[in-house]
C-alpha cells in the first residue's frame, strides 16, 4: 500500500505522529517525514493516521 | 551581516485582556496587530498575527496552557483533580496514549453515520417554533441541539438532555470568575457527572456492544486495562459531555449572529445547502467561540526578536489571527470564498478531538435552519458573554417569516 500526504493541506498538527508513530515523525527542522510504502503489518496504523488527520491530508492507495 | 532588531518587551503594545469590557474584535487589537506580531497582557504575551499563531500553536517548545487553570485560582478538590487528569492537561507520551485511545470513538466514519440523526434532530427542534414568527435561538435551538447531539453520541435517551445541560453548566462555573466561592457547588456537580458517566458505562456494558462511542471505549478497556483504565474511561465520557456541549451551543449562536448581519449570505445558504460546511468554516474564522487558546513555554527561547522565558503564558488570539489582513486581504464575510485554515479548533497535538462531530452537526444545523427560517432578523436585545476568552450569546432573540 502507498501513502501520500498532501502538503498543501497539511497544517503540521502531528496527529498522524500520535496515531502512527512507526510511520510518521517530525525531523529536527520541523518538517514531516513519513513512510511511503506501507507493509501489511502497519496497514492499521496507516488507516488510523488517515482517519485522524484534521485536514484529511493523508491518502492511501492499494 | 544581518542586523537583528531586538524588541524590548516593554515596548510592545499592551492589551488588558482581564478587563471584562475588553473586546478581541476592538480597533485596539487591530492597531496592536499592525504595530507588532505580539502584545503584552496581564498574563503574559498575546500573539496577534496569522503566521505566528499558526506556527506557535504547534511549536514543541510550548505546552497547552489550560492545565494551570485551577491552580492559578488556588482551587483544589474533585474538579481540580479531574482537570489535571484530562486530555487537555496531559502532554507527551501520556497525552499521545489517551489521544490514540479516544481517536476511534471520534472518527469521521462514526460522524458520517450520525449525520441523518443530526438532521432529524434539527428539524424536530425547528418544528417547535417554525410556525410562530420568532424564537430565543439559544434556549430554543442551540442548547437543546448541542446537548442532544451528545446524547446521540453517547446513546442516551433524549429526555435526559436538560439534566445533562444543567450538570455541565454547574461544572462550567469552574471556568468563570466565581470559581473559588463556587467550589462546593462545582464539586457536587463534578461528583454527579462522574456518577452519571459511571452509570452510563455500566448500562452499556450490560447490553451487546456495538460500534457506538461507549462500546468502543468499553471494548478497549476490556481488552487491556493498561491501555485504558476504568478511571480513564469515565474521564473520557465526562470530557465528551463537558467539552462538547457549551462550545457547540456558543458556536451556533455566533453563526446566527454573523448571518443576522449578512442576510444575503443566509439566503445564499438557503438556496445552496451544500455550502453548509463552508459556512461553518467561514463563521469560525471570523467569529470563533474560543477566541484564544493558551500555551506555556516549557523552555527559554527567542522568537522573532522577543525573548520568551520558560513559564511564560502565550495567548494565541485565533480571532485576531484569522482577521489578519496579511493572511486574508479580502476579509469580508463570504461563505463562497477560498480561505486559509482557521484556528477555531486550536491546533497541534491538542487540536480539538471533537471537531469532526462539531463540524458535522453544525453543518447540518445551519443548512436546515437557513432553508426553514426565511428572512431571519434580530427579534430583540441579545445578551452576550464578554467578547474574549470563550465567548457567545447568553440569549439571542430572532424573528423570521412563519412557516405555513
Ligand atoms: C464548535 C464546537 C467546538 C469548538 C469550537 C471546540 C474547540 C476546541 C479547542 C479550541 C480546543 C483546544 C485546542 C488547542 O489548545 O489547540 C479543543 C480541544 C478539545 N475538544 Fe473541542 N471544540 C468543540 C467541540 C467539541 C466536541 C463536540 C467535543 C467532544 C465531543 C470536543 C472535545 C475536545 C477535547 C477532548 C479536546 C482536548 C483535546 C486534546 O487535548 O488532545 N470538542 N476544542
Ligand atoms: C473537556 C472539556 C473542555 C475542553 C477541552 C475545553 C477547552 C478549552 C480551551 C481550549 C480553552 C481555551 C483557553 C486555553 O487554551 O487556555 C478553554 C477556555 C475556557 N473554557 Fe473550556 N473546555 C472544556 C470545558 C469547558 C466547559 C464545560 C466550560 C463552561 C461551561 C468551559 C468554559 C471555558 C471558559 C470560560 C474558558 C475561558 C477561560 C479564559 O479565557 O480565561 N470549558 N476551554
Ligand atoms: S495529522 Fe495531517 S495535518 Fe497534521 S501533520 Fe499529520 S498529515 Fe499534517
Amino acid at each position: 500500500m502507498r501513502m501520500c500526504v498532501d502538503m498543501k493541506k497539511c497544517q503540521y498538527h502531528g496527529q498522524c505522529v500520535i496515531a502512527a508513530p512507526d510511520l510518521f515523525s517530525f525531523a529536527e527542522d520541523g518538517s514531516l517525514k513519513w513512510v511511503e510504502t506501507i507493509d501489511d503489518s502497519l496497514r492499521q496504523q496507516a488507516e488510523d493516521a488517515a482517519d485522524v488527520c484534521p485536514e484529511q491530508a493523508i491518502t492511501l492507495e492499494g | 551581516m544581518t542586523m537583528t532588531l531586538a524588541t524590548r518587551v516593554e515596548d510592545l503594545p499592551f492589551l488588558d485582556v482581564k478587563d471584562p469590557a475588553f473586546s478581541i474584535r476592538s480597533p485596539e487589537v487591530a492597531d496592536a496587530r499592525e504595530q507588532s506580531w505580539c502584545a503584552r497582557t496581564p498574563y503574559g504575551i498575546a500573539v496577534l498575527r496569522y503566521d505566528e499563531v499558526q506556527k506557535l500553536m504547534r511549536d514543541p517548545r510550548l505546552r497547552q496552557g489550560s492545565y494551570a487553570w485551577p491552580a492559578m485560582n488556588d482551587a483544589t478538590g474533585k474538579f481540580a483533580d479531574w482537570w489535571s487528569r484530562m486530555l487537555l492537561s496531559q502532554e507527551g507520551s501520556d497525552h499521545a496514549r489517551l489521544r490514540r485511545l479516544a481517536n476511534p470513538a471520534f472518527s469521521p466514519k462514526l460522524v458520517t453515520s450520525l449525520q441523518p440523526a443530526f438532521a432529524v434532530l434539527a428539524n424536530e427542534l425547528i418544528d417547535t417554533f417554525a410556525k410562530k414568527d420568532s424564537c430565543e435561538f439559544m434556549a430554543d435551538f442551540a442548547e437543546p441541539y448541542a446537548t442532544r447531539v451528545i446524547c446521540t453520541l453517547l446513546g442516551l435517551p433524549h429526555e435526559v438532555w436538560r439534566e445533562l445541560a444543567d450538570i455541565a453548566a454547574d461544572m462550567g462555573l469552574a471556568l468563570g470568575v466565581t470559581f473559588k466561592q463556587d467550589i462546593p457547588r462545582i464539586d457536587a456537580a463534578t461528583q454527579k457527572l462522574f456518577d452519571y458517566a459511571a452509570n452510563l458505562i455500566a448500562d452499556r456494558r450490560a447490553r451487546d456492544l456495538g460500534t457506538d462511542f461507549l462500546s468502543l471505549l468499553i471494548k478497549t478497556n476490556q481488552e487491556d486495562q493498561q491501555a485504558l483504565s476504568d478511571q480513564e474511561m469515565v474521564d473520557m465520557v465526562v470530557l465528551a459531555i463537558f467539552g462538547g456541549i457549551d462550545t457547540t451551543r456558543n458556536q451556533l449562536g455566533l453563526a446566527i449572529d454573523m448571518f443576522l448581519q449578512h442576510p444575503a449570505q443566509w439566503a445564499l445558504l438557503a438556496a445552496q445547502p451544500e455550502l453548509g460546511r463552508a459556512a461553518v468554516e467561514e463563521v469560525m474564522r471570523v467569529r470563533p467561540t474560543i477566541t484564544w487558546v493558551t500555551r506555556e513555554a516549557v523552555t527559554d527561547f527567542s522568537y522573532e526578536g522577543i525573548d520568551i522565558a520558560k513559564g511564560t503564558t502565550l495567548h494565541l488570539f485565533s480571532q485576531a489571527a484569522c482577521s489578519d489582513p496579511r493572511a486574508f486581504p479580502d476579509a469580508g464575510f463570504d461563505i463562497t470564498a477560498e480561505r486559509k485554515p482557521h484556528f477555531g479548533f486550536g491546533g497541534g497535538a491538542h487540536h480539538c478531538l471533537g471537531h469532526f462531530i462539531a463540524r458535522g452537526d453544525m453543518t447540518e444545523a445551519l443548512a436546515i435552519l437557513a432553508r426553514r427560517l426565511k428572512n431571519m432578523r434580530l427579534g430583540g436585545e441579545p445578551k452576550w458573554l464578554p467578547d474574549s476568552g470563550n465567548t457567545g450569546a447568553i440569549s439571542l432573540p430572532i424573528a423570521f417569516d412563519p412557516e405555513v
